[in-house]
């Protein structure tokens, strides 16, 4: 989507994440109504048009969030699923609205709640009418088979993939937001309940609860609004998973790479440029493979990438600067969204104690979403976003 | 599913999955998988897509595939689905017709390697409503 007016971002809210007693629309209102009060929004008729991304809470979510923010009756509220990109579609379903013309202001909101409704002790598992699901297929397995074929390649180790745990909940030592914090060795990580051979428990993301909301104005609104620190949609991709049944190369990800390139060529921005990134590490394994779908390094360099620090405090581009999923764990309609709220707040400098330094210009997010037999992924759904003032 | 929630008044559930895909002969004869060929672009799916997503074709020809491939990878996973026994192991099989599938392997975990040889097999891959064993296609070490 080339964007046809300059579109900003003015305002983000997201609740703390982890195991919450508040359904969805509790926490959806939460984070919406912090991104409306940080976008000095004063009357709910302001707001246009609202996009609301769940997975599993069931139907009508948007507008049981919005109700009580007075905004039924008067935004149309449009609900929007796509697995775990469901929060990031949501906002960039917002930015086409602004960027069309068809809205001066608009919201996106991801928020899920999996703690009330879910069976312990199981994972993740694709739609049962997939035909890898019926055969057993997880999202755990789905990656530790990445991991695995990883591993006989590259001549990757468990412990290498423990860093990126390690890596990221030290990240998150000092954000409230994130369910886990701080120090964690390597031994701890490695030696975690295994859940699928080479992933073990704490290199796979929690079962957390959370949402995260982001307001989206014209540049005429942004002085408006009186906003001082405008974050800038530089671009915003969404893109469905290609569909083979062929041999792929599986330490790849083809949607990353063709959604990356495509966020890149649309931007203007290049790989080297993006000061920090959010990505979805939903399992280390992951992250260390987007490291080059996302062209921070070339291919076959990822490893290296990691184990030089590249993608930490003083490295090339700081990756999952809030903790990712890793440390936050992962409401899967809510991330997308928490993402580029977190990015936001990064970018403005408002992230005290967690805060990169220099203060970082670029800021990349990125979310893949759902199994889907014969893709990658279903759909994912990428933003970029530069400093704006 | 193992919870036996026997869902009365209704049909029993599916115990073999599925004669579309998989062709286990009454005879003893080796089994096999089913692809199928568009007849207007030539290309060979697994399973069976329809129409075509190459070319909206939708006219096909069954060929049985080759029943020995290469394990991809895999994965030897111990916290699985709601009501599936664990640890069980899934993994990729490359056939030579260039067609990637996606199985249930037969063995013990901790043995299996990238790039063996496996082959076809047939087996219960979990248990339906009514409790029973779902038969299915699978991939063992190649002898
Ligand atoms: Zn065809």
């Amino acid at each position: 989507m080339k964007l046809q007016r300059e579109v900003f971002i003015v305002g983000v809210g997201e609740t703390v994440f982890g195991r919450r007693k508040e359904d969805y629309d509790a926490l959806g209102r939460e984070a919406a109504f912090k991104a409306i009060k940080d976008a000095k929004i004063s009357r709910p008729d302001m707001i246009q048009s609202a996009y609301v991304g769940n997975a599993h809470n069931g139907i009508v979510t948007g507008q049981t969030i919005f109700k009580d923010l007075g905004m039924c009756g008067k935004t149309p509220i449009i609900n929007v699923e796509s697995a775990c990109s469901a929060g990031a579609m949501a906002v960039h379903l917002a930015i086409k609205d602004v960027a069309t013309g068809l809205t001066e202001i608009s919201m996106g909101v991801g928020a899920e709640n999996h703690t009330l409704r879910r069976q312990k002790g199981t994972a993740f598992t694709p739609a049962m009418n997939d035909i890898e699901a019926v055969h057993g297929g997880v999202m755990t397995g789905k990656y530790s088979m990445r991991a695995t074929r990883y591993m006989y390649e590259r001549g990757a180790t468990i412990e290498d993939f423990a860093m990126i745990t390690v890596k990221n909940r030290k990240h998150a030592t000092h954000n409230p937001h994130a369910l886990y914090r701080g120090e964690v060795s390597i031994e701890e990580v490695v030696n975690s309940r295994m859940i699928a051979y080479p992933m073990t428990l704490h290199q796979c993301c929690a079962i957390s609860d959370g949402a995260g909301a982001v307001v989206v104005c014209s540049k005429e609104m942004v002085k408006k609004l009186g906003i001082e620190k405008p974050v800038k949609v530089a671009g915003s991709v969404v893109t469905s998973g290609p569909y083979h049944n062929g041999p792929r190369d599986i330490t790849g990800d083809d949607i990353t790479e063709m959604t990356t390139e495509m966020l890149y060529k649309e931007s203007g921005v290049g790989p080297k440029e993006v000061n920090i990134l959010e990505l979805h590490d939903a399992f280390t394994i992951a992250e260390l493979l987007y490291y080059e779908c996302m062209q921070l390094c070339g291919k076959g360099e990822g490893l290296k990438f990691l184990r030089d620090g590249q993608s930490t405090y003083g490295g090339q581009c700081v990756v999952s600067p809030r903790g990712g999923m890793l440390a936050y764990g992962h409401p899967i309609g809510a991330s997308g969204a928490a993402q580029i709220a977190a990015n936001v707040k990064q970018l403005r400098g408002q992230c005290g104690g967690y805060q990169v330094e220099p203060i970082p210009k670029v800021a990349m997010s990125h979310v893949t979403g759902g199994g889907l037999s014969g893709t990658e992924h279903a759909a994912c759904t990428m933003h970029m976003l530069v400093k704006g003032w | 599913m193992a919870d036996d929630k026997k869902k009365k008044d209704k049909e029993p559930d599916m115990t073999f999955f599925h004669p579309d895909l998989l062709e286990a002969p009454k005879d003893g004869s080796a089994p096999y998988l089913k692809g199928y060929r568009c007849k207007k672009c030539g290309k060979l799916d697994f399973p069976k897509l329809s129409p075509c997503p190459l070319c909206w074709g939708e006219d096909f020809e069954m060929v049985p595939l080759s029943r020995k491939g290469k394990l991809y990878s895999f994965a030897d996973i111990y916290i699985g689905q709601p009501g599936m026994n664990t640890p069980y192991i899934v993994g990729y099989i490359d056939l030579p017709e260039d067609i990637r599938i996606f199985a249930q392997l037969d063995g013990e975990v901790q043995t299996f390697k990238c790039d063996e040889d496996v082959e076809l097999t047939t087996g219960p891959i979990r248990m339906n409503q009514d409790g029973l064993p779902i038969i299915s296609y699978k991939f063992k070490k190649a002898n």
